[in-house]
């Protein structure tokens, strides 16, 4: 069944000073089935994080139509649960305060409510941390609670924006790792954006690949690499390093040509 | 510390080094008693006072020492004065703080979170900002007499206005990915603004309110010496109308003890239970 349909979306900004219309989204479909992992991957500023806001209903579209579980989108609501690059947690909750935060929204009784929280905290690996607040863990444990804290309200589709980015190389790869997990376990609807192609692809069943603004879809990339996935077999397969090549060579314009790649992304040969 | 490592490591300065540690945990200890970092900082002060009075630099009707001004607490403790006026003026604080809180906090989250409602009201609110409290008085007078209500007022108006400020500038201050964070985890207006917007702005409001009790505090003792029918304020002015320095001196003390307690024993502990434990200011102190 398909959890999310994004149809023809347009979104044109207009410059409150001068007037001018920018064109942040010219014209992007597709489809993300239920308990599907995809990517949207572009360029950076091809507007990859305003579809992912439209999504999330926080912007309007100038064109188009945004369904999720096929009721069409207007607002933010807890069927899109959104994992932020900056976090994004509640300062004065405590861990597990936050991790249960949508479920005492929900109206939850509180024992349930935090039996689910516990269990979701468990899951990525935040067990034991539940009096903590946010400030007292590293950046890449306050990304772990962002995504128990979407994950335990259960929302159709959990939506990621770029939730590694700010986070060092090393923890990158492990968190990545036990997202693939968590994925795995779990099997959410997930809609992440990236601008690291190793990422889309180790993650991802289909990577969307976006083209330069005014953006269009260029090609959807299905990656059908062996799950359960680890970074040290995933660089060994050749079906990875194909996958990459390829939207490699999409993002940067020429067909096949490879070589000389100015993309907005970390350089696929160095993968641990 | 790369000092003292460095002196240990050079042979011939053994004696020396094995001083300075102890010295330091000595004073390391007493920096961590609360009783010294509260009082220590004042020690030299009161020195200083002493050494100017003894020297006698100035006449003695103009400038008293410590001592002087001890054997006057004394006098008006037995007399009864000084806790009778120190109840009068805290009551007068405590009305206009109160009203001041009732009236600012409401009207300042009413002003940040509606579009219309601060095109209305941010004239008006920078319009009488400029009006200095005790520019009030007069009229305030007119109107209520030398009354308690006056006193009142004058507080009450000088702690609504950098409140509200401070609540506006508190709300604008509120990541708007929190906001939305909260809005895609199910939460409505109301529970975005009760769970959100509330501890959010609470850095800048509790600084607002530190910030409007210093304003009350000052137009308190203002008020206390034009209005004139008791208070500390009115004490220091009473005393220098019949020339007795020590309880001007001693007026001044108290104004500085109080606000010294009141930031101690209500706004620093608050402080330190929600902004600082959050995480969302560093400790003052540094010793977090």
């Amino acid at each position: 069944m398909t959890a999310l349909v994004i149809e023809n979306l347009n979104k044109v900004y207009t410059d409150a000073y001068s007037g001018e219309e920018v064109t942040a989204i010219g014209d992007v479909s597709f489809t993300v089935e239920r308990g599907e992992f995809v990517s949207v991957l572009g360029p950076s500023g091809c507007g990859k994080t305003t579809v992912l806001n439209t999504v999330a209903g926080f912007v309007e579209p100038t064109g188009g139509v945004v369904e999720v579980d096929g009721s069409p989108v207007s607002a933010p609501g807890p069927d899109r649960g959104v994992v932020f690059q900056s976090h994004a947690l509640f300062p004065w909750k405590t861990v597990l305060g936050n991790a249960v935060f949508g479920l005492r929204m929900k109206g939850v009784p509180r024992a349930e409510r935090e039996r689910r929280g516990r269990e979701y905290l468990e899951l990525v690996g935040l067990g034991g941390f539940e009096r903590k607040y946010p400030h007292e863990l590293s950046g890449g444990m306050q990304q772990r609670l962002g995504v128990a804290r979407v994950l335990a309200n259960e929302p159709a589709v959990m939506l990621m924006d770029e939730p590694f980015a700010s986070i060092d190389a090393q923890t990158r790869r492990r968190l990545q790792e036990d997202l693939t997990r968590i994925f795995e376990e779990r099997r959410p609807t997930v809609f992440f954006v990236t601008h690291d192609i190793d990422e889309a692809v180790f993650l991802s069943d289909r990577v969307v690949v976006l083209s330069g603004r005014p953006s269009t879809v260029q090609e959807i990339v299905t990656v059908d690499l062996p799950r359960p996935r680890t970074w040290r077999e995933a660089v060994d397969l050749p079906e990875f390093r194909d996958k990459v090549a390829r939207i490699n060579d999409l993002l940067s314009g020429g067909a096949g040509t490879g070589g000389g790649a100015r993309v907005d992304s970390d350089s696929p040969v160095d993968v641990v | 510390m790369t000092a003292t490592r460095e002196r240990n490591a050079s042979p011939g300065a053994r004696p020396r080094p094995r001083r300075a540690p102890l010295a330091r945990r000595f004073w390391a200890r007493l920096s961590r008693n609360s009783a010294f970092r509260t009082l220590g900082p004042f020690v030299p002060v009161v020195a200083l006072w002493w050494l100017v009075a003894e020297a006698g630099v100035f006449p003695d009707a103009f400038f008293v020492g410590p001592d002087r001004v001890v054997a006057e607490v004394g006098d008006l403790l037995r007399k009864g004065i000084l806790p009778g006026y120190l109840s009068d003026s805290l009551t007068r604080l405590g009305y206009g703080v109160g009203f001041g809180l009732l009236i600012g906090l409401p009207m300042g989250f009413l002003t940040a979170m509606s579009l219309r409602v601060r095109k209305a009201v941010w004239p008006i609110l920078l319009f009488f900002q400029a009006i200095a409290d005790i520019a009030w008085l007069p009229i305030v007078i007119v109107w209520f007499g030398f009354s308690l209500t006056s006193v009142t007022f004058v507080i009450v108006y000088t702690i609504v206005f950098p409140l509200m400020l401070s609540v506006v500038a508190g709300v604008e201050q509120v990541p708007g990915e929190l906001v939305r964070a909260a809005r895609s985890l199910g939460a409505g207006r109301v529970r975005v603004f009760v769970e959100v917007i509330l501890p959010g702005a609470l850095p800048a409001v509790a600084s607002g309110v530190r910030t409007g009790l210093g304003y009350g505090w000052r137009a308190l003792v203002a008020a206390e010496i034009i209005v004139g029918t008791s208070g500390i304020g009115f004490m220091m002015f009473d005393a220098r109308r019949v020339g007795d320095v020590s309880q001007v001196f001693l007026g001044m003390i108290v104004l500085g003890v109080l606000w010294y307690m009141l930031d101690a024993l209500i706004l620093a502990p608050f402080e330190k239970a929600t902004v600082e434990r959050w995480g969302m200011v560093r400790s003052m102190e540094g010793d977090g």
